[in-house]
This record gives C-alpha cells, structure tokens and sequence, in this order.
C-alpha cells in the first residue's frame, strides 16, 4: 500500500468505494441502454474516434457496454506478435480489438475486478474466436500478470477510479517490459477538486 | 513523470460526457476524456536521466541574489 492510500484511508473507505464502482459497471454490463452519466456503445466508439474496422467481428454484447473515455490505439500501432495487459478490462472491447492487432502470434491479458464484465468479455472472445486474449480478475493496484511480461499496457477510463493511483501506476510499470509503452484514456479535471468532495462516493462514481 | 516512466505526453482532449443521458456529479469540475502515453524507462540510466533533467533552481525572495 503506498503513503498515498494510506493518507486517504482516514477519509475514504476504499472497500465501499470499489464496492459503489462495482455496482456502477454491473449496471453497464447488464443494462447498457438504462442511460449513465457517461457515453456507453458505438455512439461513445465513435466519439472517441474507434475505427469502423477496428470494430469489424466484434460482437455487440460487448461493444454495447463500452464505457471508455479515450482511445489508447491511437497513441501507437500495436504490432503483430505483441504482448498486451489492458487493465479495468469491462466487457473486452479494447481487449479484443487489441487481440485482432497483434494477431495469432501475439497475446492479450484482460484485467477487471467487476464479475458481470468479465463473463461479457469472456463470452465476446469465444464468439469473436479470438484465442489469444484471456481475462483475468484483479485490481489494477495488483495486476494478476508476471513482472516484465507486456510490451503495452493500455487501459480506458480506469485510472481516476482507482483510489491509489500511484500503486495502480507502479503495477503497470512492473508488468512492463524495459522500454514497453502505456497508452491510456483516461480524464482530467480543469479545475481543482477539494478535499472534501474527494471523500464523496457519488463524486467517483458519476 | 511517476513510478519510471518517461516521455508522459497529453495527446487529445474532448468533452466526452457533453450531452450524456444523465447528468454527472463531477461536471463542475470541467471533466474531459484525455488521451496520453508514457514509456518504461529501458534501464536505471535512463530513469537517473529523466529525473536529472526535472532538477531546476527555484528562486525564492531572501536569497543573496533578491538581497544584492
């Protein structure tokens, strides 16, 4: 655990944080249409500028529950035979697109802590018939992946809900090769957030 | 720059949540979608670099050169 959660501790209880963000994607995975505070499925694809062809074989299950707030494909090619860690996973989209980029030769691992997303992503890569990419469960502050394992990590949308950020930032740098390159979507805040409102669960989630 | 990484670069922001079905909570904030990359340092020499290149002198008042 790093200072920074230890600090936040006092003022935030992490377990009913990452219990309300739970609650918030099972309700993306199973109800993607119920209309969130967020853009979710192809509409959100398109303004986050995703290549039709990117989506091409991907079955709709999983695009309708899409819930990033960047493209990491667009911040370098991924090349054939590559390995990958996309970390906060939800139903696989980038997941999958990824396995399609680095193909039959390269590797794709999966990671989210919400149950209802996994069973998505997982039924998506049987359908898509992408045998290169498996999901596991974990957080992001403790990545179920080798140290120096992935040439790229790429995650969408996940970073500002980890309490630790650092501790999340320091699993993606061990999983990574020497060199290897983080793309990530992500959101900032134009103005300063304070304290107190950082202690608000609803502030996290919505 | 955190936990060894180097070259962190904004590349694209945009309002991303404008015009969701629901209204969010941390809107006041001026939240936007942000893309950015990083890079694992190749090796300690590298990392020693990085965090060389970020020393810089800061002038404070009260100095001899803010006295002279």
């Amino acid at each position: 655990m790093s200072d920074v959660l230890r600090e936040q501790e006092s003022a935030l209880d992490v377990n009913v944080l990452r219990q309300a963000i739970q609650e918030e994607y099972n309700e993306v995975a199973s109800h993607p249409h119920k209309g969130f505070h967020f853009h979710t499925g192809r509409p959100l694809a398109r303004i986050l500028e995703y290549q039709d062809e990117w989506l091409e074989g991907i079955p709709e299950s999983c695009i309708e529950s899409f819930a990033g707030t960047g493209n990491p494909f667009s911040l370098g090619e991924l090349s054939s035979g590559e390995r990958i860690v996309d970390v906060g996973c939800g139903a696989g989209i980038d997941s999958l697109i990824a396995a399609k980029k680095v193909g039959p030769n390269g590797r794709v691992i999966g990671v989210d802590m919400t149950s209802s997303m996994l069973k998505k992503s997982r039924r998506a890569a049987e359908e898509a018939e992408l045998k290169n990419v498996q999901f596991r469960e974990g957080y992001a502050e403790a990545l179920p992946v080798d140290d120096g394992w992935a040439d790229v990590v790429i995650s969408n949308g996940v970073l500002n809900l980890m309490p630790d950020k650092a501790a999340a930032l320091e699993e993606m740098n061990r999983v990574l090769k020497p060199g290897g390159r983080l793309q990530i979507g992500d959101i900032l805040v134009q103005k300063a957030v304070p304290e107190s409102a950082k202690r608000k669960i609803d502030l996290w989630t919505g | 720059m955190a936990a060894g990484f180097v070259g962190f670069e904004i590349t694209w922001r945009k309002d991303v949540f404008g015009g969701a079905p629901q209204a969010g909570s941390a809107e006041k904030f001026g939240t936007l979608g942000i893309n950015f990359r990083a890079r694992k340092a190749a090796n300690q020499d590298e990392w020693t670099a990085a965090l060389e290149a970020l020393r810089c002198k800061i002038p404070v008042d009260g100095t001899e050169e803010a006295r002279a």
